[in-house]
């Protein structure tokens, strides 16, 4: 069995003010996973992500990231192995492509320096070539288009040389032409190695993925291929809607 | 690289013309005693702290606009300047003298109005950029309410003293506070120097800071304590000089560009060379009245920043 890259063990956390969201939950992801977490807005996908990082802290249990505690790592350190892309990517930013693909390297910078001895196994050139943004590395950032815009956030994470992305909801608010070529993409990153975990809006997207988490009120209500969770009766419990299966595919009633 | 070391060439070059040009020019080659001693003890205290005010507050510009996320935040959108301003220009209307004399009064009132608005702007164990802002302008606007009032009740010599002093005048520390200023400003801005990498990271977003290794919350408050010692150092030295902190951060932007690394000795070195120029101009323009220096960076400030605004259609941090 290949060893686990994420492990929640007992994870409990609640945002302040608020009821727990999570409690007792329990998953591991293997190396070079791709899993799709899915679930109705308010289950918990953001938050899981963000746990998952570091940029929240569990309030009970433990989060291992190769088999060591979360905590446990240096912060540039565990930048090194792990990154996520938030949901929404700040708008309007002053830098170039290229200023924020190099932004990647910063884990292995220290005091004044400019230049990383040892980064990504890409530079930031290589990244920007590898999401097919070569061309624009020059341009500003706000000069691209929204999946564009995404593409550059991953080739940052690429330049930082973290294999296990993270991200929250990169399909979201783009044309299926841009999803479709984003979805590609990062099939192929995982292909070559680089361990996938992302919160999704359309359930039908779901089915491009190795496996599948479907979240339901801080719960994982099932976790495997597409074809076990994404069966009619589970999806109509969690989303609460009539759901009609035509060619394969989902619509809601 | 070879534009910045033309650009610190121009400025070391700026600063000696200052000291040498005024209402008496001072030929460097044969100096008279009398001019030796107008030189050390009033023009070459000023250009230093013509440079030190000006770097100081180019540099907190840049801070403020990227920590704030804030096209039009300036180093005195926290309020430093209102508390500074009260207990500088209220000593001097109540006839209060202590050591440091007026700039230890300004110091202290801009040291102490950073920690109310750092203690006003901190919730959940970090600092909030909108809690920030809303406590740096209430506070100011109390600061001045508070003036006004002192003001009101003032005698007319004291009064022209207290407005003198908060129109900004870079002749009135000379030697003597200069070696405190100087300390405060090089911690501060090897501070800002050495988190820049941060500072960029700020701006991508608390997440994407969090996932390049920086911990957004300690980053910010360090930030925001550097910055606050760089606007002290500077009203404590020459009372509140306008738009540098405003302006420059937006010109240097437009001339190399956003990344911090970059951004942050630019800004120092070109809020130093407009206060330095501004000084010369305010000394020599209408001779032998002095024109403050904070008069003359708006009037060449104001309309480059308008045509960069022209120019590139938007202003942003």
């Amino acid at each position: 069995m290949r060893p686990f890259i994420l492990e929640f063990q007992d994870v409990a956390f609640s945002y302040k003010g608020q009821g727990g969201l999570f409690q007792g939950l329990s998953f591991g992801l293997q190396e070079g996973a791709f899993v799709a977490l899915l679930g109705p807005n308010g289950s918990g996908k953001s938050t899981l992500l963000k746990l998952a990082c570091g940029f929240l802290r569990p309030g009970a249990g433990s989060i291992r990231l190769w088999g060591r505690d979360l905590r446990a790592y240096r912060p540039r350190d565990r930048a090194k192995l792990v990154s996520l892309m938030p949901q929404v990517p700040v708008q309007n930013l002053p830098f170039t492509v290229l200023e924020v693909v190099r932004m990647g390297l910063y884990p292995y910078l220290g005091g004044l320096s400019h230049r990383a001895e040892t980064a990504g196994s890409l530079s930031p050139m290589e990244a920007l070539q590898a999401v097919g943004l070569r061309e624009k590395a020059h341009l500003a950032l706000r000069s691209l288009s929204g999946g564009e815009l995404r593409r550059a956030f991953i080739a940052m994470s690429l330049a930082q040389g973290a294999g296990f992305m993270l991200l929250d909801e990169p399909l979201a608010n783009l044309d299926v032409r841009y999803q479709a070529e984003l979805l590609q993409l990062l099939r192929g990153l995982n292909e070559r190695g680089i361990t996938v975990l992302m919160s999704l809006h359309d359930i039908n997207m779901a089915f491009f993925f190795q496996e599948v988490m479907l979240l339901s009120e801080g719960t994982i209500k099932a976790f495997g291929a597409p074809e076990q969770v994404l069966r009619e009766g589970l999806l109509r419990e969690v989303y609460e809607v009539e759901l009609d299966r035509k060619e394969g595919f989902f619509t809601a009633l | 690289m070879i534009k910045a070391g033309a650009f610190l060439l121009a400025l070391v070059l700026l600063s000696v013309a200052s000291v040498l040009l005024g209402p008496s020019p001072i030929n460097p080659v044969s100096v008279e005693p009398w001019q030796r001693e107008a030189l050390l003890s009033l023009r070459l205290p000023r250009v230093l702290t013509a440079l030190l005010v000006g770097g100081a507050l180019g540099v907190s510009g840049v801070v403020l606009q990227g920590m704030l996320r804030n096209p039009l935040a300036d180093p005195y959108v926290l309020g430093l300047s209102g508390g500074a301003t009260l207990l500088a220009a209220g000593a001097l209307l109540l006839g209060i003298v202590l050591p440091y004399g007026v700039a230890g009064f300004a110091l202290l009132g801009a040291l102490l109005t950073g920690a109310v608005v750092g203690a006003l702007g901190w919730r959940h164990g970090g600092l909030w950029p909108e809690r920030l802002i809303l406590a740096g302008i209430g506070l100011g606007f109390l600061a001045s309410a508070l003036l006004m009032l002192l003001m009101s009740l003032s005698t007319d010599e004291a009064l022209r003293r207290a407005v003198l002093w908060m129109f900004g005048d870079l002749s009135l520390v000379g030697w003597r506070g200069l070696p405190l200023g100087a300390a405060l400003v090089a911690v501060g801005a090897s501070v800002v120097a050495l988190r820049a990498r941060a500072l960029n990271a700020l701006l991508l977003g608390d997440e994407l800071a969090h996932t390049l290794g920086f911990s957004p919350q300690r980053e910010r408050l360090v930030l925001f304590v550097a910055t606050c010692l760089l606007v002290a150092a500077s009203v404590s030295m020459a009372g509140v000089v306008g738009f540098v902190g405003l302006l420059v951060p937006h010109i240097m932007r437009a001339l190399v560009g956003a990344d911090a690394q970059r951004l942050v000795p630019a800004g120092f070195a070109g809020g130093a060379a407009l206060l330095v120029v501004a000084d010369f101009l305010g000394r020599t323009a209408l001779s032998p009245t002095e024109l403050p220096a904070g008069v003359i960076t708006a009037i060449i400030g104001a309309p480059y920043f308008l045509y960069l605004l022209r120019k590139k259609g938007v202003l942003s941090v």
